[in-house]
Order: structure tokens, then C-alpha cells, then sequence
């Protein structure tokens, strides 16, 4: 028994270096272990970004190790018939027989030249993730490497369209003076968590906050102002801010530039001469007034956004006379709405007004990771592989109905919500065989149902994951993998406080499962179940991973899982490849510190480089204007066709700037008078703790949300018309489906809106999540009531603004 | 002899239960059981609603309505003003319950982490049961395990007694600081020794005006409060009759 605590009273152990998988925040951590139990968690101290500090997120990782519900040797059906309500019967196999049965498939799709029809999806992920999610799909032959990435960020990424970020950014939180949290919370969820936990209660000091969201959020309970926005009118809150940044003159000048003459002719109504003003650091300015913002008053937005115009102004003009010290810290609500890309732009577009923009106290880009570049797998594809790596993508990404702008790029980016429908309707063909890994949309994806009849399609899945899931009920073998923060080798790195900080696991623990690192030995491994067959391409592939060090081959999955690390991190270790930040002279050393810093932030380097067309900050953006010409044209349409097609409003001009489109809205108002807001909780490590203890125990710590319970929150306003009290079950019904859940009275939810948090609703995740496993939930999955829907310009999938409801007592 | 008290900075406090959670772990608390914990309330109507957060754990009273009514001394002063409890003692009582008037003792009525005795497997030979995990892992009773509290409490507190925050003694008269103040992300927990003019307990106690919790009963708690948890400014006036 492990009673090594060695008096005096605190026990001797190590820090070992790891990171969080609990968002995408992914900070830098310590695991304090002791006789290879990790027992301990805290931000990393040598962390420059999220130091010491690490939210609660970091603590739940401990009981996601030590799930008493993780898979803990390969599995296989023996009930041939799938489906939600039958029992796959799932019986222990080994990993010999299980990637038998796989490679034997993927074999089979390549003896028939139908290797396209191989699936992998993707969940979360490490930094080495290329060579399995890249590479083992286009060295088979598969097209379809198909990312989580669509259910999770890509509309607020539209700020791309603006000032060339496909990305996250970073917040300047010490130095702000105005901070404008908009569908976004900060201090709870997605990102920098930890940073903003720890620097909140300065900025409290040092500046405004207002958060603008239909909920009172965690955030919103620490601010100075809330502004309950009406769901999916994000965009004429941000347009009619605009408005009045400009009529009253209060722009930034050294960003955006000024009149010729310094008069003001931002005058409501009047259209402006575009010779009469140069701009400095910014594209169009006059263009988007004259396009639309001439005519967006506060008095205007207030009939659509519920905002009262007096404190629309008032907030506008508090914020721009922070600037260039303020920030926009645009979240998903805004644009996580179909057409939302628009409301995304346009709230985004107040930290150009405001020159808040790579600027001291505003929104900055990510510093470089660094990281080194995996070993190419071109030279490894053969002509059966080419031919299937040619064929259309099973997400129909790029089709006229799917720009998925990407980076600008017509089809750039995945569509995964979309795999579902496509599977069903067997276009452009139907998958055979899939794998999927740390992923389960049939939980994270809207429209579950459509998953659930999609999963049955697949001749053979393999699921890799630490638990069974929904996902994993379809799966004919489940391969239980390595929880990556403590039992492989892997890196993550995240931004803020102006650095970037990449930190590396280790196998630090005993593992007690018989698992395997999910993009590393179980490629690995099938690769050379593949050799076996007369395929070595994979292997062939692996085997030019390298150790840096000492050149040799690996010869074994562990030994790839390791040198894949040290090649990804041999900037950080190796003086000969040092490019900045932090240096250290051997692996060795590196290996025992665990994180490496990049160097500082340096403001206001990307104005005028922006990595949009023209280098600006665009209010009319020729940047997407490129973007949508190429997609129109690649379909031979027009782009008010392309537009049409997408459910956009805006025709003409308008496509190119942010403006305010009506939300398009599922179910008729009078059958379905409320309108449903998700949000996320600050125990969510993503859609994955509901079976840590601690969730359920203390659910209480999301403001108005009840432990062990799955609350449906309800202004007691509506509540009492419904005679709806609290604690009585309720069924919530969209025009796709009914869930029953508790009610709970609170006066932060916004009137005629429900507010549920996303996470529970497991049917098959563990004892914890589930009722009864395999049958019943506890709580009840959002996804079950959103109907699946796009915001089909970033290709996002719809979470907000669309949802009508009805709300009953049963 | 130190005088050890810990100040709360609302205004930093992010209401994120950090250190609810450190505590589960750090003093292996059965499933239910929260030495730290929290009192919230939702103030006003929409939209001009509040939420407040307030963290709360033994109050280490100087004056400790807990001690003076304990029958068997299980509940008792020991260094630095901490409020202890030896559940070699405790006879279960729960007077202590009845007189804290911060309800911040715990009884616990069933067998601690009995959940990892539990030899069921959601999908028999392929999960582990929590029993095998256990004995896997070689601990006692759950995963976490930590023996550190045992140096001057119990690691796991018997069923059918009381227990409570220790201000993490164990790591206190170590020189460390309690977990609850390691853990908080926002730097909101701040520990220390009254009788030290120089300690940060003293200088933020200078700064603020510091509330202590129900003060008018006498017991002296050592947990102060400081600032708000939601600051904010509004625009002056005189209002209207």
C-alpha cells in the first residue's frame, strides 16, 4: 500500500511538466506525482503565460485519469446490429486481433481502389497530430482526415476577413483599460481561462468590463455593465456602436486616420466622399459608413437588440475613449449563428475603430510556437493512394452550398456536422471504413439523431478513446488510448500575457490500462499490420522519424511517440536550430524544465501588415470580397447567388462588410415562443468530465446551475406564466426534438429565452454521466434540440440565435 | 507562536471553486464533504441582476463556539490559532454542527470513497471496476490517495464523526501554504500570521475595511473579506421621489 508520506507531513514527490486538454486554451501544468500516482495539479512554474495559475479545469484531469470507467484492454461487438438501443456486446480482444481486423479493412478498400472511402475523424488533439491525422489518411489513400473544428471556433476565426487572422488571439488583459466580453466569457470558458482568472480582479480596477450576452455568465456576474443582448442581434448592437464611435469623432486617428481637413462628416443619415478621408492602418472605412453604418443608430438597434440606445452610446463612447486601450473579446455567440459571420465581423470590427488592435491593453496574435516540422509523407504515397487522395472530400467542403472560407480559401476549412448528412445521403459516396479518435460527435454535433443513423453506415469504425462513449456504442473495435497530459510523451502550447508557452508531457504515471498513445504507437502499430500485408508505406514512412540526437530509426511505437517529440521540439533544445525565445543546450535539459517561452510580444508590428490583401485592417474587406469572387467563379455564379444559396441576406456591397443580417431562425414564433441559449460550463473539459465525480458534485459553481443536476434556467418571470416552479421537470421541444430536464428560476436568464449548459446527456459515458450506461443519461444533451444548421462562410456550425423553443410542464 | 489567519479578496475572486476542488483532493474528502466551500446569492431583477460569490471554509475562530462545546476536547486550539479536530476522540456527537454558527463541520454518515469498493464494471472484462482500479493502483481507498494530512489529522476520517478544515495543517507547520491558497487562480486567498506587522494578511488588512462573517456572535473569526466580489461604478445622481 502507497503510504509514503514521509514525516514531516508533506510528502516528497516531483513536479513533472504537462499541459491541459481541458479547452483549447491548453496551459502550460505540473503534475505533482508520487510512486507513479499523480495526485496534484497547478499551472506551470516556468510558464510565462498562464505561470503558476491554472483554473479548475486542471484539477477535473485528475479524476478523467483515474475515470474508474476507462477502457482498459482493445474490444470488439460481437452484436452485429447497431444502434442506440443495441448492446454491442463488447468482449476484450488483443491489439494483435484488433488492428488485424482493421488493417485487413484498410486493405480491402486498397485491393478495390476505394481507399477514398476511409474516414478519420479527429477530436483533441496534440501538436504532433499531423503524422497520424494527415498522414495515415493520405498515405492510405483518403481524402478525408475530417477535424472537430467546425463545431468549435470558426466563425469568431471571420476576424480573418479583417486583419488576417485565421486564429485565436490573445488579450492584453493587464493593460486594458475597456473590456467589451461579447458572447464570450472569459473568466469560465474558452480561453486563456487561467490567465484572465488571474488577472481579473486588476482589471476590475483598471478598467470598464461589459459583457454583452443573453445570459448573466460567469464574467457577467464580474463586470460593470451587462448587456443582455437579444439572441442573434449581436450585429446591429455592434453596427449601431459603430455609428456612434463616428459620429461623435471618437475613433482612433494614429490607426484609422482622419479627414483630410479634420471635419467630422459622420453625419447619421448623409454618405460621405471617400476622397475627403485618409485612412492610416485601415481599408474602407468610408465605404462600410456609407454601405451601412450611416444608418445604424442606437435607436435603430435597440427595437432589434433589446439594448436600450442611451446605454448603446453611453458604452460606445465609454469604450472608444479608452481606446486604443480597449478590446473586443469576440467569443462564439456572436457568430456561432447561421449567417453569423457577418455579427462576428462586425463586433470584431470595433477593435479596428478603436486601434485596439496589436496594440497595448488590446487584441494581440498569438506569438509563434516555433515548433519544428514533421518529416513529409509525399514520398510515400503511391499511385492507388494519389487516386484516392484525388476524390472529393466526404463533408463536401468547396461546394456551392459550402464555402468553408478557410483562410480565404474556397472549401478551405472542414465541415463537420455536415459528415452526417453526407454519410446519410450517400454523397458523394459512402464511407466503408472510419476511425475516429478523442472525438464523439454524435454527442458535440447538433442534430444527434442524424449521427445516430450515420454511425450505422460504417461497414467497420474503430473508435480510439480513454472511455467509452456514444460513439464508441457503434464502433466494431474500441482502442483504449493514453491519457496524453500524463502517460506518453506530447506537447501543447497556448498564448497570453504576450508569450507563447509549449510544454511537454511525459509517461509520468504507472499506467494501469493496457492503452496506447493515440498518434503515435497505435499508427505505429497499425503500420506494421500493414507491412505485414505487403504495404510498408506507413511504416516506411514512421521509420523517418528519426531521434535527433543519436539518428536512429525507431523500432517501436514508444520509441516514435518520443523522437516524434524531440523533432517537434528541437528548436527549443538544439542551439543549432534555436530561432528565439527560450534556449536550452540538450534535450536533456529541456526535458527536465518542460516548457519553453517565446520571446515577448511586440506591439503594433502587424499594422499595415496585416495578411489581408491590402495589408490593412479591412472595414470593407477586399479581402473577402477575393474570397467569395474565387468561390462564385469556381461554380459559375454570381456571388449574390453564393450568397442566396447560403441563407445570406446582404447582396452586392454588402457581402463585404460587416453589417447586421436578420437571425434565420428555426420553428414558427407562435408554436415556439422562447429561444434557447447554450453555454458552456467552467468544469466542461470540452464535452468530456461528466463522469468526474467533481462535475457532478459541483456543478453548483456555474452561476445558477445546481449540483448533481442538468438545469434548464428560466427567467421566473416567463416561469411563473407557464406556472412552471422550480425544480419541476419541464420538456423543452425544438422543431427537431423534445428534452426533459429541471427547471430552474433565475433572474440572469434574459426573459423569453431558456439557458441550458452543454456537457451532460451522456447516454454511454460512465457510471457518473449516465443513469444507467448504455441506456439512460443523466441531464440531457443540448445537441439533441439544436437543429443542425451552418454559418456557412467560416463553415461553422450553429450553436446560437437559430433555436426556437416551446417550453411544458410534464 | 504565529497567529495564522487567511483574508479573502472578493473583488479577485473569480467564484471559479479551484479551491473547493484542491481541498477534495488535498485532504481526500469523500463524495458530499466540502471543508471549503462557497454561499452565493442572485440579487435584483432582470437585467439589473447581480451574482455574488463568496468562498467559505472554518472560520478558526479565536473564541470557537465548536471547541467550548465539545465533550470529549476532540475539537481543540493547537499552534498558530488553528481550530483541530482528533477523531480518535470525536464520539460523533455533532454538537459541533449544532454550535458553528457557519456550518462548516461536516459529519460524515457513510464509509469514506466506499464508491471504490464497488465491483461493478460498466462493460464487465473490458472497464476496470473502481475495486480493481484501487488495487491496481496499490491504495487504500481511491485514486487520489494523498497520506500527507495523516502527519497531524487522519488521511481518510473514520465513518461517524465530524471533520474540518485544518488550514491545512499538515503543510502549514511545514512551511507551506494551505492548498485552498495554492490552488486559487486569481490570487484571492491570502495566508498568513496576524502577529507578523510585515506578513501580507497585515498589509491588505490595512488597506481594506474587513469583514468578518456574523461578527456580532463574538467568535472572532480568523477568515477576513475584503473589497466586493463585483465592483463596479454607475453614474451618479440623486435618484427620484
Amino acid at each position: 500500500t502507497d503510504t509514503a508520506h514521509a514525516a514531516p507531513g508533506v510528502m516528497q514527490g516531483e513536479w513533472k511538466s504537462s499541459f491541459c486538454t481541458g479547452c483549447t486554451t491548453w496551459c502550460s501544468l505540473q503534475v505533482f506525482v508520487v510512486n507513479g500516482r499523480a495526485i496534484k495539479m497547478r499551472g506551470h512554474e516556468h510558464s510565462q503565460t498562464n505561470s503558476t495559475y491554472c483554473c479548475p479545469r486542471a484539477h477535473l484531469a485528475l479524476q478523467q485519469l483515474y475515470d474508474p470507467d476507462r477502457v482498459k484492454t482493445p474490444m470488439k461487438r460481437t452484436n452485429p446490429n447497431k444502434g442506440k438501443n443495441e448492446d454491442p456486446g463488447f468482449v476484450p480482444v488483443s491489439w494483435d486481433e484488433a488492428l488485424d481486423m482493421l488493417a485487413d479493412k484498410i486493405m480491402e478498400l486498397r485491393d478495390n481502389r476505394e481507399t477514398h472511402k476511409f474516414v478519420l475523424f479527429r477530436g483533441r488533439y496534440t501538436a504532433v497530430n499531423s503524422m497520424f491525422y494527415s498522414s495515415v489518411p493520405r498515405i492510405i489513400g483518403s481524402p478525408n482526415n475530417i477535424s472537430h473544428s467546425s463545431i468549435c471556433a470558426e466563425a469568431e476565426k471571420m476576424r480573418y476577413f479583417l486583419d488576417g487572422q485565421w486564429a485565436y488571439m490573445q488579450y492584453d488583459m493587464p493593460r486594458t483599460r475597456y473590456v467589451l466580453s461579447w458572447g464570450a466569457d472569459p473568466l469560465v470558458a474558452n480561453r486563456q481561462v487561467s490567465t484572465a482568472l488571474r488577472d481579473w480582479g486588476e482589471v476590475l480596477d483598471n478598467a470598464r468590463i461589459c459583457s454583452i450576452e443573453p445570459r448573466l455568465s460567469g464574467t457577467g456576474s464580474k463586470c460593470d455593465e451587462w448587456l443582455p443582448v437579444k439572441p442573434g442581434y449581436d450585429g446591429a448592437l455592434a453596427c449601431a456602436m459603430a455609428h456612434v464611435i463616428l459620429t461623435e469623432g471618437m475613433w482612433y486617428k494614429p490607426f484609422v486616420g482622419d479627414f483630410k481637413d479634420g471635419e467630422n462628416r459622420f453625419v447619421q443619415g448623409e454618405t460621405v466622399d471617400e476622397d475627403t478621408f485618409e485612412e492610416n492602418h485601415t481599408h474602407g472605412l468610408v465605404r462600410w459608413w456609407n454601405l451601412h453604418v450611416k444608418d445604424t443608430t442606437p435607436e435603430w438597434a435597440e427595437k432589434l437588440c433589446e439594448v436600450p440606445a442611451d446605454q448603446i452610446r453611453r458604452v460606445a463612447l465609454g469604450f472608444a475613449d479608452a481606446a486604443p486601450r480597449c478590446m473586443v473579446w469576440v467569443g462564439g455567440g456572436p457568430g456561432m449563428q447561421p449567417r453569423g459571420s457577418y455579427a462576428s465581423m462586425a463586433t470584431y470590427a470595433l477593435n479596428g475603430l478603436t486601434g485596439g488592435i496589436d496594440n497595448e491593453g488590446g487584441v494581440l496574435a498569438y506569438n509563434s510556437n516555433n515548433y519544428h516540422g514533421l518529416p513529409s509523407h509525399d514520398d510515400f504515397i503511391d499511385s492507388i493512394a494519389e487516386e484516392g487522395n484525388q476524390k472529393e472530400k466526404i463533408d463536401q467542403r468547396g461546394r456551392l452550398e459550402w464555402p468553408n472560407l478557410a483562410r480565404g480559401v474556397s472549401g478551405g476549412g472542414v465541415n463537420t456536422n455536415n459528415v452526417a448528412d453526407a454519410m446519410l445521403d450517400e454523397d458523394p459516396y459512402l464511407p466503408k471504413v472510419g476511425m475516429g479518435y478523442f472525438a464523439n460527435f454524435n454527442f458535440s454535433c447538433p442534430g444527434t439523431q442524424r449521427w445516430a443513423e450515420a454511425m450505422k453506415k460504417f461497414e467497420f469504425f474503430a473508435h480510439m478513446t480513454t472511455h467509452a462513449s456514444e460513439m464508441s456504442w457503434y464502433a466494431d473495435v474500441v482502442l483504449p488510448v493514453k491519457n496524453c497530459m500524463y502517460e506518453q510523451w506530447a506537447t501543447l502550447s497556448h498564448s497570453s500575457h504576450r508569450h507563447t508557452s509549449a510544454a511537454i508531457s511525459s509517461p509520468m504515471v504507472d499506467s494501469i490500462w493496457d492503452a496506447k498513445a493515440m498518434e503515435t504507437e497505435i499508427p505505429w502499430m497499425l503500420a506494421e499490420k500493414l507491412a505485414e500485408r505487403g504495404f510498408d508505406n506507413l511504416l516506411n514512412f514512421y521509420k523517418t522519424f528519426k531521434d535527433p540526437e543519436t539518428g536512429r530509426e525507431p523500432t517501436t511505437g514508444e520509441e516514435l511517440d518520443l523522437y516524434s517529440l524531440k523533432i517537434r521540439t528541437q528548436r527549443y533544445w538544439d542551439p543549432s536550430k534555436h530561432q528565439g525565445g527560450d534556449r536550452f543546450n540538450s534535450w536533456d535539459e529541456f526535458k527536465e524544465v518542460g516548457c519553453w517561452n517565446s520571446d515577448e510580444y511586440e506591439y503594433r508590428h502587424r499594422w499595415s501588415n496585416m495578411g489581408t490583401k491590402t495589408g490593412k485592417f479591412e472595414f470593407y474587406s477586399e479581402t473577402l470580397k477575393e474570397a467569395l469572387e474565387k468561390h462564385a467563379e469556381r461554380h459559375n455564379v454570381s456571388v449574390d447567388r453564393v450568397l442566396e444559396v447560403c441563407n445570406y441576406e446582404a447582396r452586392g456591397e454588402m457581402a463585404f462588410i460587416p453589417h447586421h443580417e436578420n437571425p434565420y431562425e428555426w420553428g414558427d414564433p407562435e408554436e415556439y415562443p422562447f429561444k434557447f441559449v447554450d453555454y458552456k460550463s467552467r468544469l466542461n473539459r470540452e464535452g468530456r468530465s461528466a463522469n468526474c465525480a467533481w462535475y457532478n458534485e459541483m456543478k453548483d459553481v456555474d452561476p445558477g446551475d445546481r449540483p448533481y443536476e442538468d438545469v434548464a434556467k428560466l427567467n421566473p418571470r416567463d416561469a411563473e406564466r407557464l406556472g412552471v416552479k422550480d425544480g419541476d421537470k419541464i420538456r423543452l421541444t425544438t422543431p427537431i426534438g423534445n428534452i426533459v430536464t429541471t427547471a430552474a428560476l433565475w433572474e440572469g436568464c434574459m426573459p423569453g429565452t431558456v439557458a441550458k449548459c452543454f456537457g451532460q446527456g451522456h447516454w454511454a459515458y460512465g457510471r457518473y454521466a449516465s443513469k444507467v450506461f448504455g441506456q439512460e443519461p443523466h441531464g440531457a444533451n443540448n445537441n439533441d434540440i439544436i437543429p443542425a444548421d451552418n454559418d456557412r462562410l467560416s463553415g461553422s456550425t450553429a450553436f446560437y440565435g437559430h433555436i426556437r423553443l416551446k417550453v411544458e410542464k410534464v | 507562536m504565529p497567529r495564522y489567519a487567511m483574508v479573502i479578496d472578493l473583488q479577485r475572486c473569480g467564484g471559479c471553486g479551484a479551491c473547493i476542488t484542491g481541498c477534495k483532493y488535498e485532504n481526500n474528502l469523500p463524495e458530499g464533504v466540502r471543508w471549503s466551500n462557497k454561499m452565493t446569492e442572485t440579487l435584483g431583477t432582470f437585467p439589473n441582476v447581480r451574482y455574488y460569490y463568496r468562498p467559505t471554509l472554518c472560520n478558526h475562530c479565536e473564541n470557537a463556539p465548536c471547541v467550548r462545546g465539545c465533550p470529549t476536547r476532540a475539537l481543540h486550539k493547537v499552534e498558530g490559532g488553528i481550530t483541530a479536530h482528533d477523531p480518535n476522540k470525536c464520539i460523533g456527537c455533532r454538537y459541533c454542527l449544532v454550535n458553528c454558527p457557519y456550518g462548516v463541520i461536516n459529519y460524515t454518515w457513510n464509509k469514506p470513497h466506499r464508491e471504490w469498493e464497488n465491483d461493478d464494471a460498466v462493460i464487465p472484462d473490458c472497464t476496470m471496476s473502481p475495486r480493481e482500479q484501487a488495487r491496481a493502483l496499490n491504495v487504500p481507498n481511491w485514486p487520489l490517495y494523498n497520506p500527507d494530512p495523516d502527519y497531524n489529522y487522519q488521511a481518510i476520517r473514520p465513518t461517524g464523526v465530524v471533520e474540518k478544515c485544518h488550514f491545512c495543517r499538515h503543510r502549514v507547520v511545514n512551511g507551506e501554504l494551505p492548498w485552498c491558497v495554492e490552488v486559487c487562480p486569481c490570487d484571492a486567498r491570502i495566508f498568513g500570521d496576524l502577529d507578523d506587522p510585515d506578513s501580507l494578511v497585515n498589509r491588505v488588512l490595512g488597506l481594506f475595511r474587513a469583514e468578518k462573517l456574523r461578527p456580532e456572535l463574538g467568535t472572532e473569526p480568523r477568515v477576513f473579506y475584503v473589497r466586493e466580489f463585483c465592483p463596479c461604478v454607475y453614474e451618479a445622481g440623486k435618484g427620484m421621489i
